[in-house]
């Protein structure tokens, strides 16, 4: 629980994600371990950096959908707002709200890290 | 009973969260990608819905849903897009190939269970009924088939036949027209078209319920007056016919009628009632031609006795029963040994 309790500090919604999974928190403590592994799968950051835009709309858009069911919710909202701006060709504003909301994805991933 | 649920998503996380909802009352198959998925819906018969994600790595949604229509399926499995996807010209497109609902992520359980429950229960209605109709139209043309061949046999009793010779003119219309449909590309026919060709030769002599006794059952030889009157029962079957076309299908009505005019034409167009010479005459017509000849000439009739085997397939090569097409005879005496056991077949029985 230690885990759940923390996350909602760093404004992680768990009560919804709890009802999504249907009460069983220890399925959605499982499946936040999976997390930091595809957020390094998807490793967004580096498409960015070789403006491959396909690809990372595409990462964006798959680390969109797992955030979202994880309710991790300020990384859902940056994500929808990243894959929103390079479909609109801003490439530069998505960029600029992946920087802001990297330091918030590695506090939620150390916290899961170091409660797992 | 269609049990299970397939979710097809790359991301085992949104996999896990859909397997924790529908774990309880379905059985769980999971596909990483489109080409796993299309594997599994073609190797599973128990499959109640599809939860769909629509980009994934690979083959994605978009090409589980074409493949879906292309066999079929999307009509009796209701496909859901699960996505985190917002473009609406992507889920226009996803509803226009067949997706029956198109959910966003991240979605709340409860609601989910509750419309992907209730459309599985609407389809599993649909393909039940689906089934009823089926079974109730198979029972139908069964009831219609029997209609036709008690009609045909009635005619016969008044020919005092005993409606033997039709079944035996179905018989020999399918290994005839088997035949020449295999020796002869330009004749070629698929075994469903030969099938209704046979049951449509059932009413070749319907015409004959029009024609007086005293002309039908004459011992002797008919007068010419009294022949044209018998010619008469090519075309007045096909008045009998046109009166009950829905008793039978389009196609067996198609075939019937064309049987019933021209089973008297023959290849040099010294037939009646029209004179059709060659290939003018539809191969089936031609087909249960030399059928009802040579089945004439195996019987006895009031005018005649019955000719033995050899005796009859002479008669009909040597054009003592008129012209026939050289190629249905050929496919005829390559025939003879299977018409001749299906003679004694009927004698036996």
């Amino acid at each position: 629980m230690d885990l759940i309790n923390e996350l909602e500090t760093l404004g992680v919604n768990t009560a919804e994600a709890l009802a999504r999974f249907m009460n069983n928190s220890g399925l959605y403590v499982r499946m936040l371990g999976k997390f930091p592994a595809a957020v390094k799968e998807a490793d967004v950051p580096a498409h960015f950096e070789a403006k491959d835009y396909v690809t990372a709309v595409a990462t964006a858009h798959t680390l969109k959908g797992v955030t979202g069911n994880l309710s991790l919710t300020p990384l859902y909202k940056a994500y929808t707002d990243i894959v929103a701006l390079l479909r609109a060709d801003e490439p530069e504003k998505a960029e600029a709200i992946l920087k802001e909301i990297l330091p918030v994805q590695e506090k939620i991933i150390a916290c899961i890290e170091k409660n797992s | 009973m269609n049990s299970a649920i397939l979710i097809v998503d790359d991301m085992e996380i949104n996999r896990a969260i859909l397997a924790e909802g529908f774990k309880d009352g379905y059985e769980i198959l999971e596909a990483e990608n489109g080409l796993q998925a299309i594997e599994l819906l073609d190797k599973n018969t128990n499959i109640a819905a599809v939860l769909l994600d629509l980009i994934m790595p690979g083959m994605g949604g978009m090409d589980v849903l074409k493949h879906l229509n292309d066999n079929g399926k999307i009509l009796h499995i209701p496909v859901f897009i699960i996505t985190a996807e917002s473009s609406e010209k992507m889920l226009m497109d996803a509803y226009n190939l067949g997706a029956v609902d198109v959910i966003s992520k991240p979605f709340m359980m409860n609601f989910l269970r509750c419309r992907i429950g209730n459309i599985i229960e609407l389809y599993r209605h649909r393909n039940d009924l689906e089934e009823v109709v089926n079974e109730q139209v198979e029972r139908l043309n069964k009831v219609n088939l029997s209609m036709v061949e008690t009609l045909a046999t009635l005619i016969e009793f008044r020919d005092c036949e005993s409606g033997e010779h039709v079944k035996r003119i179905c018989g020999l219309t399918d290994i005839l027209m088997t035949a020449v449909s295999e020796m002869y590309p330009e004749y070629y026919l698929p075994r469903g078209e030969i099938e209704k060709v046979v049951t449509a030769s059932i009413l070749h002599d319907v015409g004959k319920i029009a024609i007086p006794d005293g002309i039908l059952n004459k011992p002797g030889r008919l007068t010419k007056e009294e022949f044209e009157v018998m010619k008469q029962h090519t075309t007045r079957g096909c008045d009998i016919l046109t009166r009950i076309p829905s008793v039978m299908n389009e196609d067996i009505y198609r075939y019937s009628y064309d049987i019933c005019r021209h089973h008297h034409e023959r290849w040099d167009g010294r037939g009646y009632p029209d004179g059709l010479a060659g290939d003018e005459i539809s191969i089936w017509a031609q087909v249960v031609a030399v059928a009802d000849v040579y089945d004439a000439l195996v019987s006895p009739r009031v005018y005649k006795a019955a000719f033995d085997f050899d005796t009859a397939v002479k008669m009909i090569n040597n054009g003592e029963c008129g012209t026939f097409n050289p190629k249905i005879l050929n496919a005829f005496n390559v025939s003879a040994e299977k018409i001749r056991r299906g003679e004694n077949d009927t004698e036996n029985s």
